[in-house]
């Protein structure tokens, strides 16, 4: 399996400030890589660095087998990107700013420009001054622009900024069917674990520059935290049951009771007849799984619902 | 280097569309357009005496351009010292608005080389700043002819073009280390500020005499072509160009750009 992203203990310094740290990232090509973290954890750092953009005070990265060095010209041919907000020039229309984007990538046909403004679904919008676009279609125009060479390559930050929801669904089927159908690799980042659980193979989580953790999505579904949470009409009473019976009842949000042990996950039946035994019955009980969100924050430390009491 | 007419193709259609030259345009002609109304007082009392001002001034010039020959010079001066600014302005256009629009970005990692990028934002520059002296120029050979200047000749007027034009060039040449100004200071306050400081140093340098050193006086003390130059003062001239050029190349090259 080639790599289309490899670093190695890449790292970006500005005086004091540790903007990454460390960062050994794979990304093996033909996979959707989603790059996960809070405003400011460094993630654009982290692009910027992979296109060239800033050098690292630390480590290297090397992107499609090729060594990231400032101002090369390699491997950007089949690389396709858009950093932070897609901005384009203002004075020129849609149609102008791709063939700008165009020019930049010698040997790109003209007819791929006309090919892009109808696949991005900005037809009626070609001859229109990029000034005048929406938030939504300036950000399509970013994407046709780092589709425009039909790079090997995908590497986009927060791609679903600004976008509509049927914006949203509309950019993740097309990513798909790029990787599906032409074996891209996709490396984008977002800041919302459910925005790219649906669409990533792999998630790394960064936070605070450090990579905490990489995972698949299968194992996303396994490591995310479970409950049994269990209404109950005596709380007093049903808590005294379960502690005497060896669980360790917690303080769930609106006054239920939620348990994390496995053995009564897996087994909500006898937790049932365990509370009608003891005279609490349980008027609610289910099994929760945690929150995407959640478990993001939880990974990063900041942890917020179940509380010990 | 075979993709240097597309880079050029990219910088002119930017230009265009944005209007700037236009502007530019419009804005260098006011220039020949103000010399033509103080000639127009100069020469008659009455409206001088109603102005009061500006006729000391406008004397001051008709005496300094009473025929073709001395009309021409004040041109060259004109360009030297006003066409500096005019050309600092475009340079921060052509370099500083891809930071101020953002737009940098886009074209950092790509397959063509941030030389002929920068080059071709040079080559735009030149083009431009031309144009812009030959609008100056023209419609001050216009106003000239209509005012009916005496002692006009083709000779003259060859002689007079030639002098404007190389002395466009000379400034030409000491702007590329505003494209350097622009970009580090990403944007176009730097440059301009750094332009006027500029012009103000040349003043200086002219008093203490050591103006034939200096890039930026050099052409003007061509233009008022009083005493030759000495040949070192357009070898500086050029070395500022190129160590514009280098500076602007290394720091595009080699800055971090974060933003």
């Amino acid at each position: 399996m080639s790599l289309a992203i490899e670093t190695h203990n890449l790292g970006k310094r500005y005086g004091d400030v540790t903007a990454v740290n460390s960062l050994s990232l794979r990304v093996a090509e033909g996979e959707i890589y989603a790059f996960l973290g809070l405003n400011g954890a460094g993630k654009t750092t982290t692009i910027r660095l992979l296109l060239g953009m800033v050098k690292p005070t630390a480590g290297y990265a090397d992107v499609l087998q090729t060594r990231v060095q400032p101002g090369r010209r390699e491997p950007w041919a089949a690389v396709g990107y858009m950093v932070e907000d897609s901005r384009a020039y203002p004075e020129l229309t849609v149609y102008e700013n791709l063939e700008v984007a165009r020019r930049l990538h010698p040997g790109v046909l003209p007819k791929a420009v006309d090919d892009m403004i109808e696949q991005m679904g900005l037809s009626a919008y070609a001859d229109r001054r990029a000034r005048t676009l929406s938030h939504g279609n300036a950000q399509r125009l970013g994407l046709a622009k780092a589709l425009l060479h039909a790079p090997q390559l995908i590497i986009l930050d927060e791609p679903s900024n600004g976008l509509d929801p049927a914006g949203i669904v509309e950019i993740r089927e097309l990513l798909q069917s790029l990787v599906r159908e032409h074996g891209v690799t996709v490396f984008m980042s977002s800041h919302i674990l459910a925005e790219v659980a649906r669409l990533a193979d792999r998630i790394g989580i960064i936070h605070e520059g450090r990579l905490i953790q990489e995972l698949n999505i299968s194992e996303l579904e396994r490591d995310r935290k479970r409950l049994l949470v269990l209404a109950v009409r005596q709380l007093a009473l049903a808590r005294t049951a379960l502690e005497a019976a060896g669980y360790t009842p917690l303080l769930h949000a609106d006054g239920a009771i939620a348990l994390e042990d496995a053995s009564a996950i897996d087994a909500p039946d006898i937790i049932a007849s365990l509370l009608v035994q003891a005279g609490a019955p349980p008027t609610r009980l289910m099994v929760e799984e945690e929150e995407l969100e959640q478990y993001f924050l939880r990974l990063v430390g900041l942890e917020a619902g179940v509380q010990n009491e | 280097m075979n993709n240097l007419p597309d880079m050029i193709w990219i910088e002119l259609r930017k230009a265009i569309r944005s209007r700037m030259p236009l502007w530019t345009a419009l804005g260098s002609l006011f220039l020949p357009l103000g010399i033509a109304f103080l000639m127009f007082v100069a020469k008659n009392p009455e409206v001088s005496k109603k102005l009061g001002l500006i006729s000391a001034k406008a004397d001051l010039l008709a005496y300094s351009a009473t025929d073709w020959s001395s009309y021409l010079g004040l041109y060259g001066m004109i360009i030297a010292a006003v066409g500096f600014l005019l050309f600092v302005l475009v340079v921060s256009w052509v370099f500083g608005r891809e930071f101020a629009d953002g737009t940098l970005k886009d074209m950092l990692a790509v397959p063509v080389p941030r030389g002929g990028i920068l080059l071709a934002k040079f080559t735009t520059v030149a083009i431009w700043s031309v144009a812009l002296s030959i609008v100056i120029y023209v419609a001050g050979l216009v106003i000239g002819a209509v005012i009916k200047l005496p002692g006009g000749s083709i000779s003259l007027i060859l002689q007079g073009s030639t002098m404007v034009l190389v002395t466009t060039g000379l400034v030409i040449l000491g702007v590329p280390p505003f494209a350097f100004f622009a970009s580090v200071g990403r944007g176009y306050l730097l440059p301009i500020g750094v332009a006027v400081l500029t012009l103000m140093t040349t003043n200086l340098m002219m008093v203490v005499g050591w103006a034939e050193y200096f890039p930026w006086a050099v052409p003007g003390l061509y233009a008022q072509g009083e005493t030759p130059l000495p040949p070192v003062s357009y070898w500086i001239v050029l070395f500022t160009a190129l160590v514009g050029m280098l500076a602007t190349y290394l720091w595009w090259k080699y800055a971090d750009q974060s933003r």
